[in-house]
């Protein structure tokens, strides 16, 4: 069978497009299948660092674009995870080395070496988004509740509709207690502006970090919130649809709440 | 079908998909009213994709040369062929034509996101959504059944007149004629309103309780 390939891309930087790809990535593998995370970002690569396999790098997707190498060269295996792959980007080179035809091409070969690949798309709509989106069968969309973050995520949408691309959104980064507040946008603010479907809910985790910094996914990790969403991000990925979307933070203990209503009423 | 003077030439814009009885009487219908201005005059048919439409070209040109004395009959040159003939249509169509000149109300549905920009050559109708980073030009009147949370730019350039009314009334920034209003304040629910010129600034109204053409004495066209 055939592979897919699904490009994760915002608009805005700094949103969680390089976390999302690596954790959804690793949730996919470890269901079994065949995974390939591609960083796009070419003289900013990041997702390298995230998946800890910084020092593994020999060929790049520029090699193996241009046919310096071979796909399986430049594609890292992860020791930790059997099926998880990474292609990652050339740090010497800039976005206009490749050509959105070259990665046409390219894809082809990925589709048939992979079952889902996995394009982490660099921020921005210009040369390195293009080559990212070229090939793309499918999108995510990752946004954050802020306004700024809706509205490059709008922008995007719009591009990726123009390419005949549905993309399905992912909400980044809820904070449940500020969306009670009513000092964030709540999920539901956002999908009234951008309007497409939503593919999952990722609350804030300070686990982020840390495992950025490690080098180890989180959907490695047992009971981080944020890599349990992922988790369901991928089930529902892969052939799973109907795997209820779960509120960050809507489960409140009895007593908070009735603390809560009883501070309200007075 | 329309006529359209582009530089030297004219150019008309036609529907490759219709019978091509049925456009050579839409060019005669065209046609008979300039008789006396069409001979040796230089035509361009454009079909309005980016396929080539040559055999059909040629019927019609050989059609029009019969008829009216036309001097040369071409295709339009292409100073880019559309990479993306969808794109490209899409973006005529958003542009306000070849569908949308005939009439004075541009209507569309669906959403209007971030980039995106619309021109309306009069009245502009939308049943959808204008999101922030939207744009909507019209030369007269701007109706969004939908929320309008982008950029509206009614009368433009200079038609003072014109109104812009909203379901859900949010937007970045609205222009009327010559005038900018920005930074009003959040409306209070989602009630139809709309903004308009009064005493040379704009202002914003309740629809129903202002009732503005609750004055005129029979319905009028606008």
């Amino acid at each position: 069978m055939e592979g897919k390939i699904v490009v994760v891309t915002s608009g805005k930087g700094g949103v969680g497009k390089s976390t999302a790809t690596a954790n959804l990535g690793t949730a996919l593998a470890m269901e079994g299948k065949r995974v390939a995370v591609v960083d796009m970002d070419i003289g900013l690569r990041n997702l390298d660092v995230i998946l800890g396999l910084e020092n593994r790098i020999v060929f790049t997707i520029v090699d193996a674009v241009k046919g310096k190498c071979k796909i399986k060269q430049a594609a890292i295996k992860d020791r930790r995870i059997e099926n998880l792959y990474l292609i990652p980007a050339s740090q010497s080179d800039n976005k206009d080395v490749l050509k959105p035809e070259e990665m046409v091409r390219f894809s082809k070969q990925l589709r048939s070496e992979f079952d889902v690949v996995l394009m982490d798309c660099p921020a921005g709509i210009e040369r390195g988004f293009e080559n990212a989106v070229a090939a793309a069968d499918e999108a995510i969309v990752i946004c954050t509740p802020e306004v700024s973050s809706v509205r490059d995520a709008d922008r995007v949408i719009g591009l990726l509709f123009s390419r005949s691309i549905t993309p399905r959104l992912v909400v980044n980064r809820i904070v449940p207690d500020m969306v009670a507040r009513g000092d964030m946008l709540s999920h539901e603010d956002v999908l009234e502006v951008l309007s497409i479907e939503l593919l999952g809910l990722v609350p804030m985790d300070e686990q982020v970090i840390i495992s950025t910094n490690t080098g180890t996914p989180l959907v490695m990790q047992k009971g981080s919130k944020a890599g349990e969403a992922f988790k369901r991000i991928a089930m529902r990925m892969n052939g799973q649809p109907d795997i209820p979307i779960e509120v960050p933070g809507a489960r409140k203990s009895f007593w908070k709440k009735l603390g809560l209503t009883l501070t309200r009423n007075r | 079908m329309q006529l359209k003077g582009i530089g030297n030439n004219l150019t008309v814009l036609l529907d490759p998909e219709q019978p091509v009885d049925d456009l050579k009487r839409e060019l005669q219908r065209i046609f008979d009213p300039l008789k006396h201005m069409s001979a040796n005059a230089h035509i361009v048919l454009d079909t309005g994709d980016s396929e080539k439409h040559e055999d059909l070209v040629r019927e019609l040109g050989g059609f029009l040369k019969e008829h009216y004395r036309i001097g040369t009959v071409a295709e339009p040159l292409r100073e880019r062929e559309h990479a993306n003939a969808k794109d490209w249509l899409r973006q005529k169509e958003m542009d306000g034509g070849p569908f949308g000149r005939n009439s004075d109300v541009l209507m569309m549905t669906g959403l209007v996101r971030s980039g995106q920009k619309i021109n309306a050559r009069k009245h502009f109708l939308l049943l959808g959504d204008l999101n922030p980073g939207g744009e909507v030009v019209a030369g007269g009147d701007i109706l969004i059944l939908g929320s309008l949370r982008g950029k509206a730019i009614a009368g433009h350039p200079d038609n003072e007149g014109a109104l812009i009314l909203a379901m859900d009334f949010r937007p970045i920034q609205i222009r009327i004629g010559g005038l900018v209003a920005a930074g009003l304040p959040p409306s209070k629910g989602k009630t139809v309103e709309f903004a308009h010129v009064l005493n040379g600034a704009i202002v914003v109204d309740d629809y129903v309780k202002a009732n503005p053409f609750g004055g005129l004495p029979w319905p009028e066209i606008r």
